[in-house]
């Protein structure tokens, strides 16, 4: 079975069909290129099956299902409770003042003890004085509350990133986006958030299991720091990294949910010849950890060097499929990325 | 009876919401071409009105309240005006220019700041030792706007309904100022230019258009519509204070964002609906609720339709 | 890491050495009080806006509700009568919840429209406070207000010097905790967010739930500010205490000392606050003391020249010092200020080779 199976995506803005039915699986252990022109659709492929976008039409199944939120019961339960509490809070705030003065002010007197249970008594039997026209507003903020409670909590259904980076697709961005005020090592640590158990009183309070996972964590940020050669500078802004260093604080950034799908979008950019080499040995080793990679890139010598296989792209449509010998032999994929004349 | 109170509310609420109009279109303007909330806009509006009040004092004009002196109206309407544009022109060369590259948030700091400083001045301004400002003996207390404009009812002194001249000022003043604007946006040149800038101003200095003097275009554009909205304003309510600015500008800051912030058509629907709101509120519920409503609606607006009514939202490029 | 003294350790050692120094005047202790105080409300701004880019401009709001729940809670004319430790940390509970409930609608709109909706809220607060007098006793303020014990001590009103050191000691403890969140998990999703939200959200951190816990968490800290504001002046005063001038004192003392730096925080604190209750005062009485009719002379009340002195903080800082006094450690970081200037504006992002 495939570890990631991609059918039918088709990504529309407005008019445009930037991804048009594209359908390919990748398998366990693989190292998959996506490559195309520019505006070929790929980055937009990316976002899609990432969850940055939703897609138009298709879907993305991961390990045999898709990665989303189930609609259940707790959905309709939690939605009725805003809109209950929501209809009560109203209510009490329309008419506070009333509520108040017969439950606290007429109770409350200096020398004896604050009879409670009376003042609950006046302040429920005031509120049930109400007027029913005045119950009205509060039914309404209320209903309106549920629904969009019900909104909200749908549309947390969909394939969000996070669900998705949690669920082990990790990916790396065209124009870097590192935090860049942050250092390498901070960097990488977001990155194993996911993987990361102490919850917010177990940080407040620095209990003992706050102690021994931030030991652990650094110790693993810092060997995947060494993993892409940048252990020595891991206490320096992340924005302080030349460019070609950049590349690889987010792939390690990237690896350390410990995914098991790295998407890679267009690494060597920018680099010179003998960083292109060391990043090939990179996403091998990459992979050698049993990570499966999915690179776009248009540098040739890294896609044909490393891949195992190749989708190529062109107008949104998948135009080929297969190893590097089989693409280089494909004359449609030739003449899309290169023009009619010119073999490779 | 309960008629003729509708009716009246109407009126005000329609009189206010033109005049809230006036001062939303310039947040709409300037946010829809830098994208910035000018917080100082509304504290420009508070100055205008009091310039026009110094103008009055000087001129010894408050001696004619009540004379319907048509003349002097249009002498504060054009001079608030031009100060106000310039005002705003040179706030936007001082404490936004400089800092656009520099990202939203400091923008915004920035406008805040500057609208802070306007404030102190307009209250040190109220503590000038004119007549006008009761001799400057309380600087912060709000002060009398003379009456220039009479407030006789047009529909007869024993009609329930009070239609004053001040109604009509209103209209006659925001009325022609909008569809001046409408043209200028819609027809010439400078229209096109801000428009180009407002979608994508690398793109339009790109193409040739010197996108610097457009933004400065627009902020005078939208000062002088604050100016004029501050002299309608305290001729309509006969009383302007320091703090004014901030309670306008939130008001038109709601309307813009009602309506779309933007869109221009959506600032005017936006300050008509605040208006006849806040209108309806004073009448029928309680005034010291009012600003609770308003504010309530906004937030109930951002919630559910985070672009406002008559908006569109640029999805974020990813 | 540079090796350098913890500006912190500093702030904290000079703070509590200084009583010692000082002749303990009564304005000294008037100026510190308040900058403590106004510390605490900057440390919770500072978690919101500087920690996590969420610009609030409605930090009073959450103070007027803590120093509101610390007297309702507190005050002898109400049967609650919790004492002042129970008022003090119901108070930050009570700002919680206001944060959490303001927070949940409105926490997916972005920048400037949430920094509208925390203005309305500002002033929504203050009307409802100015209007339910049966509750919060209009602008006479809910008074007295109960004063600390601790172990059968009480440190009562006049008592200004202790009043000092325990203000100290809640802040140092408030940082201590800040400071915690700050360096763990929790934290670095708030760092994470400011500095890029979509990749900080394709690392798997979800950005609502992360938003709102630093919506609620600075929201209790200034509402824990806000309950001493109270407890200090043994009443909370009238509503306008807690107008929007203070929301931007509020963000004045982040961006001036430097947003998202804990330490800037309380040098912005010192700056600001200091300005207010001394610079501010002597400005007032040079005008004064040049014109006979002093008490006419719109310069010469202080008041008078606040507006003024936070506008011009304001756009000086932004315009000349954009990271602050003393801005976040890292070295080679990019300044604070805008979160978002060191990204590419929203038309030309990562899809630049896509669609």
């Amino acid at each position: 079975m495939s570890l990631l199976e991609v059918r039918d995506i088709t990504m529309r803005f407005g008019g445009l069909t930037a991804v048009d039915g594209v359908t390919f699986d990748v398998r366990q252990g693989e190292i998959l290129a996506v490559i195309g022109p520019n505006g070929a659709g790929k980055t937009t492929l990316f976002n899609a099956i990432t969850g940055v976008y939703e897609p138009t039409q298709g879907s993305v199944k991961f390990r045999g299902s898709q990665v989303r939120r189930n609609p259940d019961l707790q959905l309709v339960v939690r939605a009725a409770l805003v809109g209950i509490l929501g209809a009560i809070t109203t209510f009490v705030a329309l008419n506070v003042q009333e509520i108040w003065t017969a439950a606290i002010e007429a109770n409350y007197l200096l020398d004896t003890p604050f009879p409670w249970s009376k003042a609950l008594r006046d302040g429920w039997s005031t509120a049930r004085a109400v007027p029913l026209a005045w119950g009205v507003v509060p039914a309404v903020v209320g209903g309106m509350l549920g629904a969009a409670t019900v909104l909200a909590l749908w549309q947390r259904l969909r394939r969000t990133p996070d669900l998705i980076a949690r669920a082990g697709l990790a990916r790396t961005f065209q124009n870097i986006r590192l935090f860049t005020d942050l250092s390498l090592i901070e960097n990488v640590l977001v990155g194993m958030d996911s993987r990361l158990k102490c919850g917010y009183w177990t940080n407040v309070l620095r209990l003992p299991a706050f102690m021994r996972e931030r030991s652990q964590s650094a110790a693993e940020a810092m060997e995947l720091l060494a993993f892409v050669g940048l252990a020595d500078r891991a206490h320096a802004a992340a924005g302080s990294l030349p460019y070609g260093h950049r590349r690889r604080l987010e792939i390690a950034r990237a690896l350390a949910s410990q995914p098991a799908v790295l998407l890679l979008d267009e690494p060597a950019a920018g680099m010179n010849p003998s960083e292109v080499t060391s990043l090939m040995q990179l996403i091998r080793r990459v992979r050698d950890r049993g990570v499966t990679v999915i690179l776009i890139e248009h540098h040739m010598k890294l896609v044909m060097g490393i891949s195992d296989r190749i989708v190529v792209l062109q107008y949104g449509r998948k135009i080929g499929e297969g190893t590097p010998q089989e693409i280089q032999a494909d004359r449609r994929c030739i003449e899309a990325y290169l023009g009619a004349e010119d073999g490779l | 009876m309960e008629l003729e109170f509708f009716l009246q509310q109407l009126i005000t609420g329609l009189s206010n919401g033109m005049i809230i109009a006036l001062i939303a279109i310039g947040y709409t303007m300037v946010y829809g071409i830098i994208e910035l909330i000018n917080f100082a806009h509304g504290d420009l509006f508070m100055l205008g009105s009091f310039l026009a009040l110094t103008i009055l004092g000087a001129l010894g004009m408050d001696a004619w309240a009540g004379g319907g002196t048509w003349g002097g109206v249009l002498l504060l309407l054009l001079s608030c005006a031009v100060f106000c544009a310039g005002l705003n022109w040179t706030i936007e060369r001082v404490a936004y220019r400089p800092l656009r590259a520099s990202g939203k948030l400091s923008l915004l700091v920035s406008a805040i700041g500057a609208s802070f400083i306007l404030v102190n001045l307009g209250l040190f301004w109220g503590g000038l030792p004119m007549d006008v400002f009761a001799g400057g003996v309380a600087a912060a207390a709000p002060k009398d706007f003379p009456p220039l404009v009479p407030n006789t009812n047009l529909l007869g002194a024993d009609s329930l309904v009070q239609l004053t001249p001040k109604d009509l000022l209103v209209v006659g003043v925001t009325l022609p100022l909008m569809l001046a604007l409408t043209w200028i946006v819609t027809r010439t040149r400078l229209g096109k230019a801000m428009r180009a800038t407002a979608q994508n101003p690398i793109a339009a200095r790109l193409m040739g258009i010197d996108t610097d003097r457009v933004i400065g275009a627009t902020f005078l554009i939208g000062g002088a519509l604050g100016g004029f909205a501050s002299v309608i304003y305290a001729l309509y309510n006969n009383t302007i204070s320091f703090q004014m600015g901030y309670r306008a500008g939130m008001d038109a800051f709601t309307a813009a964002v009602l309506g779309g912030i933007g869109s221009m058509p959506g600032a005017v629907a936006g300050a008509i609906v605040i208006g006849l709101v806040r209108a309806m509120s004073d009448g029928y519920l309680e005034t010291r609720w009012t600003n609770t409503i308003v504010f309530g609606i906004l937030v109930l607006i951002l919630i559910f339709r985070p672009s406002g009514l008559l908006g569109s939202r640029a999805k974020e490029k990813v | 890491m540079r090796a350098r003294v913890n500006p912190i350790l500093i702030f904290f050692a000079v703070a509590a050495a200084l009583p010692m120094f000082f002749g303990a005047t009564g304005l000294f202790y008037d100026a510190f009080q308040s900058i403590f105080v106004f510390a605490l409300v900057g440390l919770g701004l500072n978690i919101i806006t500087g920690f996590t880019g969420m610009l609030n401009l409605g930090m009073a709001a959450f103070m007027a509700i803590g120093a509101y729940g610390f007297a309702i809670l507190t005050c002898d004319i109400y049967p609650f009568q919790v004492g002042f430790w129970w008022g003090l940390l119901l108070s930050g509970a009570i700002g919680a919840l206001a944060g959490f409930l303001l927070g949940a609608p409105t926490l997916g709109l972005s920048g400037d429209y949430l920094a509208i909706v925390t203005m309305g809220f500002g002033e929504i607060t203050l009307d409802v406070l100015k209007n339910l007098e049966v509750i919060t006793k209009g602008t006479q303020g809910i008074n007295p207000l109960p004063r600390p014990t601790i172990g059968g001590w009480t440190i009562e009103l006049q008592d200004e010097r202790s009043w000092y050191y325990l203000l100290l000691l809640i802040l140092a403890v408030a940082v201590l905790l800040v400071r915690r969140l700050e360096r763990s998990r929790t934290g670095r999703a708030w760092l994470s967010i400011r500095e890029d939200a979509l990749a900080s959200q394709c690392m798997g951190i979800p950005p609502k739930r992360t938003r709102m816990i630093a919506f609620a968490t600075g929201s209790a800290v200034a509402a824990i500010g806000g309950a001493l504001f109270a407890a200090l002046l043994s009443s909370t005063g009238e509503p306008n205490s807690y107008d929007f001038q203070v929301s931007i004192l509020a963000l004045c003392i982040i961006i001036v000392g430097g947003m998202g730096s804990i330490a800037g925080t309380l040098v912005g604190a010192v700056v600001m606050v200091g300005m207010n209750a001394i610079v501010l005062v002597k400005l007032a009485d040079w005008f004064g003391s040049r014109e006979q009719s002093s008490s006419s002379n719109v310069l010469a009340s202080p008041n008078n020249w606040k507006y003024l002195i936070f506008g011009l903080a304001l756009i000086l800082v932004v315009r000349l010092k954009p990271e602050g006094l003393l801005p976040p450690r890292l070295e080679g970081g990019t300044p604070a200020l805008p979160p978002d200037a060191s990204k590419p504006k929203s038309g030309v992002s990562i899809g630049g080779g896509g669609a």
